[in-house]
């Protein structure tokens, strides 16, 4: 217990703490402690863990993913903390500020792996982003559209299509 | 928790996270590493559709590459191919792309676990999100997801009795999982005893899921639900925080919060059975559609399916289609008032009215039959009451003018207690909560009682202020002026009095003239004076907090939330004000005649209040902007002043038709597109103001009462002709519309009302062929013809400013006198017409003066000088609707 006091007593003398993370393809990171904070799961880790100097392994992300996924932390660093649920009652708009819009301009793999990673680190802001991204996607397209955006095999029936088509109909008044 | 799932990525999803991530990130090109994955035999490569034969080359069409070549790493294998595509034409190469594209472009809902993906489409709109369900089976499940849809419910603005929803889940859930136990009803059975009518679907519904009966694409979406409803306990909370707001959002008739205005879906009466279902095409699977089975054999409430359901059902409101029913039923017309109708209210299947004929009755609108036979104890006529069916209240409180307050005993009829005089003139209006009564009356004064005993140490006891116009009975102590220890004394030996139910605690002197109507919201009184003034008080103080100005003439009815005002006026114009600044936020010109009864419902969805803000906010700036950039603009009466623009004061938000800065609440109010105001007025029509796309208030549907109580007595019509006439009302209603924009366009000039429905010679003609043999030889006593009808101008509230001088002063039949009953009242009707007796240039008194109403969900109901209560009924005959606005709540 006192030793580990001590190493935090240390730690903390020398800002900017540099955290070491070990990603799934054994690639070493290295990250500032408040850049790296951003994710709740990693705040979270270090609030339990004896800092012991050692790369934390993130067996979850590998490089590429988490080089972009810091990138994204160290722009929002100065974010205000998200504030949990209060955004129960928000009128969801997908405005995308533009600095965010340029940095998810990537393929589609990245794209997704960026968001699972945002899930998985629990990023807020950045699986926000990404599921803003993904829904501009699908916004204003039609089903084919959609399909080809996203390769997705149209497995329904003419029949079947033209069925949920009237189906849908009610909601195009208005 | 979150640590030890990072330490151990057992679960697949974090497994698949870690697979993908096995390529060297100097070269992110997955179109280059899918194939080389493939190669390898990834057997546990579930993550995209990369290894779906239709999108690529199967491996007997790949040529196999030389171990050489993978025992490169990444980089290399990289430069290699890009050297080799260098060596081939550049069509070839473009075929090359193209066959990769595919490899670039995958599939967001195989790739991504189902809480992502509904997190990405919570960012839809409805029709997106369909448009979305018709990319692929997979899609289609996801999409249709219990929580998504149950959010875009309540993100409309619409409420919901969570109350049902939960008893329902539960009546039909084939266990009871203690979850579903848990929000139990938490008001008791409102029905009173009565055996519970729990089959509102036919119990054979189960069975045809189970056989499979159901049209292909139900098990789609079954299965889809099944699949997501898991994640779906934390809505609860959201939907019942939804459902407890509305009791502050509305009217009168829903501050009761016992399933406030959950709707009956039961048919009506005379409902005969029918395979016709002329209105849709789906209803053939109506009733399975409503719940989706869980695994474990739980039922839940299908979400995607109300969320269309009210979708329609507000199409219906737009479009006009409606059925029409009237109390008493068109067979009993034995049991109905005898003359007008002066207060109705109605909450769940009760309906309680007062009349010139000096009874009050509660009717069963399922029934629509009397409950009791009528109460009697007021000497005069029933102007107001109040009343909440719920066991721990029971009660109708009902004001008259023969100035007297009587308090009933709503299961049995009972008078319990009787406040004599209450005032010194007609009671003409009265609201009460758990604690209070407030009174108002001719003689200008508001008056508050206690409802249960009270002691001088409760917190409900007044405390005496000495703001001007305030009075207190002697017997009302200032508990600030006594020690509690003494009070406390004092009030055990009995040297102060402790209150006895319905003693006068307060009388409130600030209007001018008759206090017309009264609201009540927790510790604020809203009243409306024939002194064209709104006054805002506080009902523990007595304090008038503000005054509102801005109606020209008398004010005849005013409701109240805690963000705006509305209200009905003689100058016959419908009012908004902002609660918080009393800012004139839209004024509504429609009628021809005074305004006797109104109620909004803006439906602002969860967290309204800083969007309210901010759009008010937004509006000030547009204006200030406007201002400075030297366009015309200008405020208050400097705006009316100005030649040659006629302000748009319906809620319009372009800065030449702003009147006022600093609101909390945006021109017209603010609210959902759905908000909905219903007017009643003296020109015999009801107005459905609606929102056009702009936000400005808009005459959506005008309804006559004389129209209603003639197609309601077709009550014992078959379905099948019942439609005929829904549809020909709709039809109606649009000419009507198209008429009256005509006409407003036309000029500005009279207020004329739109021409007449096309309606009556068709409808004539059915109800000739189908009256009921019965009909004409029963002994029923039919109401006076509405035309002999001629309300006592005394009975009606009272504006000491310019009235009505057309009413003629005729001396009143007495009720025995009536002329003899004529037996065809659609024929009475119709003769009575006023449109046509008007176009006869005759000058005869008005008959269907509107003078209540509310409405719900799905219906209006209105009182009027036509001794029958009549009601639009927006379900119409739609068995799927009808089902579906058992859950359905107001805005």
């Amino acid at each position: 217990m006192s030793e580990q006091t001590e190493q935090n007593a240390q730690v903390e003398q020398s800002a900017p703490q540099i955290l070491t993370f070990c990603t799934n393809d054994n690639a070493i990171l290295e990250v500032e402690r408040d850049v790296a904070e951003r994710s709740v799961l990693i705040r979270h880790l270090l609030e339990d863990l004896p800092a012991s100097g050692q790369a934390i392994p993130l067996q979850m992300v590998n490089e590429a993913v988490m080089k972009k996924v810091i990138e994204w932390c160290r722009h929002h660093q100065k974010d205000p903390p998200s504030t949990g649920d209060d955004d129960d009652s928000r009128r969801k708009t997908t405005d995308i500020e533009e600095w965010d819009q340029k940095f998810m301009q990537v393929d589609q793999e990245m794209l997704f792996e960026i968001i699972l990673a945002a899930n998985f680190l629990d990023i807020k802001g950045l699986l926000d982003v990404g599921c803003k991204t993904v829904a501009n996607m699908i916004k204003g397209k039609s089903p084919e559209e959609i399909r080809k955006t996203f390769n997705i095999q149209n497995d329904f029936t003419p029949e079947e299509e033209d069925q949920i088509r009237r189906e849908n109909e009610w909601a195009e008044d208005r | 928790m979150a640590r030890d799932t990072a330490q151990t990525p057992t679960i697949p999803r974090l497994r698949q996270l870690q697979g993908t991530a096995s390529y060297p990130p100097e070269l992110p090109a997955p179109s280059l590493a899918a194939p080389f994955k493939l190669d390898e035999g990834y057997s546990d490569e579930t993550r995209s559709q990369s290894d779906k034969e239709v999108l690529n080359p199967s491996p007997d069409d790949v040529m196999p590459l030389p171990d050489w070549v993978l025992a490169h790493s990444e980089t290399e294998r990289a430069e290699l191919a890009y050297t080799l595509l260098r060596t081939l034409r550049a069509s070839t190469v473009s075929s090359v792309v193209e066959r990769l594209a595919p490899l670039l472009h995958m599939d967001p809902v195989l790739k991504l676990p189902p809480e992502i993906t509904s997190e990405i489409f919570s960012y839809l709109d409805p029709l997106t999100l369909l448009t979305a369900s018709l990319a692929s089976r997979a899609w289609r499940s996801r999409i249709f997801d219990t929580r998504l849809w149950r959010d875009l419910y309540i993100g409309e603005g619409w409420r919901v009795d969570i109350d049902a929803v939960n008893t329902y889940e539960q009546e039909h859930s084939g266990l009871s999982s203690p979850q579903l136990r848990k929000s139990r009803s938490r008001y008791a059975d409102p029905d009173l005893g009565e055996p519970k009518q729990k089959k509102r679907v036919p119990p054979s519904w189960l069975d045809s899921r189970v056989t499979g009966s159901l049209d292909n694409h139900a098990p789609v979406r079954g299965s889809a639900l099944q699949a997501t409803a898991d994640a779906d306990t934390e809505g609860d909370h959201l939907m019942s925080d939804a459902s407890n707001d509305r009791g502050t959002l509305s009217s009168p008739g829903h501050q009761s919060p016992t399933s406030g205005s959950r709707c009956e879906s039961q048919s009506n009466s005379g409902h005969s059975k029918s395979s016709v279902q002329a209105i849709t095409t789906t209803s053939h699977r109506s009733s399975s559609s409503m719940l989706v089975r869980m695994p474990n054999g739980a039922a839940k409430i299908n979400w995607p399916h109300l969320y269309r359901q009210r979708r329609r059902l507000e199409e219906n409101w737009a479009k006009g289609r409606f059925t029409n029913f009237q109390l008493p039923h068109p067979s009993h017309m034995e049991e109905g008032h005898q003359e007008c109708v002066y207060a109705i209210q109605f909450t769940g299947k009760w309906l309680v009215s007062g009349s010139r004929d000096r009874s009050v009755r509660v009717w069963d609108m399922h029934t629509k039959r009397l409950w009791h036979p009528p109460l009697l104890g007021h000497t005069k006529s029933v102007l107001c009451l109040q009343f909440d069916p719920r066991p721990s209240e029971d009660i109708i409180i009902s004001g008259s003018s023969d100035k007297n307050v009587i308090i009933w005993r709503f299961s049995t009829g009972e008078k319990l207690h009787e406040i004599a005089p209450a005032h010194d003139d007609s009671v003409l209006n009265l609201r009460f909560d758990e604690r209070y009564i407030v009174t108002c009356s001719k003689d200008k004064l508001i008056k508050v009682w206690n409802r249960r005993q009270l002691s001088p140490v409760d917190k409900d006891y007044p405390s005496v202020s000495q703001g001007s116009g305030i009075t207190y009975p002697s017997y009302i102590v200032d508990t600030r002026e006594i020690p509690s220890p003494i009070l406390e004394a004092e009030i055990a030996n009995n040297h102060i009095r402790t209150l006895s139910p319905f003693s006068l605690l307060m009388t409130l002197d600030g209007h001018t003239a008759a206090v017309n109507a009264i609201q009540l919201n927790e510790d604020e009184i809203v009243s409306a004076s024939g002194d064209r003034l709104i006054k805002i008080w506080n009902l523990r103080s007595g304090a008038c907090k503000k005054t509102v100005v801005g109606h020209e003439k008398g004010i005849a009815c005013v409701q109240f939330d805690n963000r705006r005002i509305i209200s009905g006026s003689n100058d016959d114009t419908v009012r908004i004000f902002d609660h918080a600044s009393g800012a004139e936020v839209a004024c509504l010109h429609g009628h021809g005649n005074l305004v006797r009864t109104v109620q909004a419902g803006f439906g602002d969805p969860p967290g309204a209040e800083e969007a309210l803000r901010l759009e008010a906010l937004a509006v000030d700036n547009e204006f200030r902007d406007a201002q400075r950039s030297g366009a015309n603009v200008d405020l208050g009466p400097g705006a009316l002043r100005r030649a040659g623009y006629h302000q748009n004061t319906h809620g319009s938000r372009n800065p030449i038709d702003i009147k006022s800065l600093g609101a909390k609440i945006p021109p017209g109010g603010g609210g959902s597109q759905w908000g909905r105001i219903v007017s009643g007025s003296y020109d015999e029509s009801i107005i459905i103001w609606k929102k056009d796309p702009e936000g400005r208030w808009v005459v959506g549907q005008r309804l006559r009462q004389v129209d209603a109580a003639a197609n309601a007595s077709y009550g014992d019509l078959d379905t099948a002709a019942r439609h005929a006439i829904a549809r020909s009302n709709a039809f109606a209603q649009q000419a009507q519309i198209q008429a009256a924009a005509a006409v407003a366009a036309a000029a500005a000039a009279q207020q004329q009302a739109p021409p007449l429905p096309t309606t009556n010679s068709t409808t004539t003609t059915d109800q000739q062929q189908q009256r009921p043999a019965g009909g004409g030889g029963s002994r029923f006593q039919h109401p006076a013809p509405p035309a002999t009808f001629n309300p006592s101008p005394l009975d009606i509230p009272h504006f000491p400013h310019p009235v009505h001088q057309q009413q003629p002063q005729q001396p009143q039949p007495q009720p025995p006198n009536r002329p003899p009953p004529i037996l065809n009242p659609v024929l009475a009707a119709h003769l009575n017409h006023p449109r046509l007796t008007r176009v006869a240039g005759a000058a005869l008194p008005p008959t269907s003066r509107i003078f209540k109403l509310q409405f719900d969900a799905h219906k209006i109901i209105c009182a009027s000088q036509d001794p029958r209560i009549v009601g639009w009924d927006f379900a119409a005959d739609d068995e799927e609707l009808r089902e579906a606005c058992q859950f359905f709540t107001g805005l």
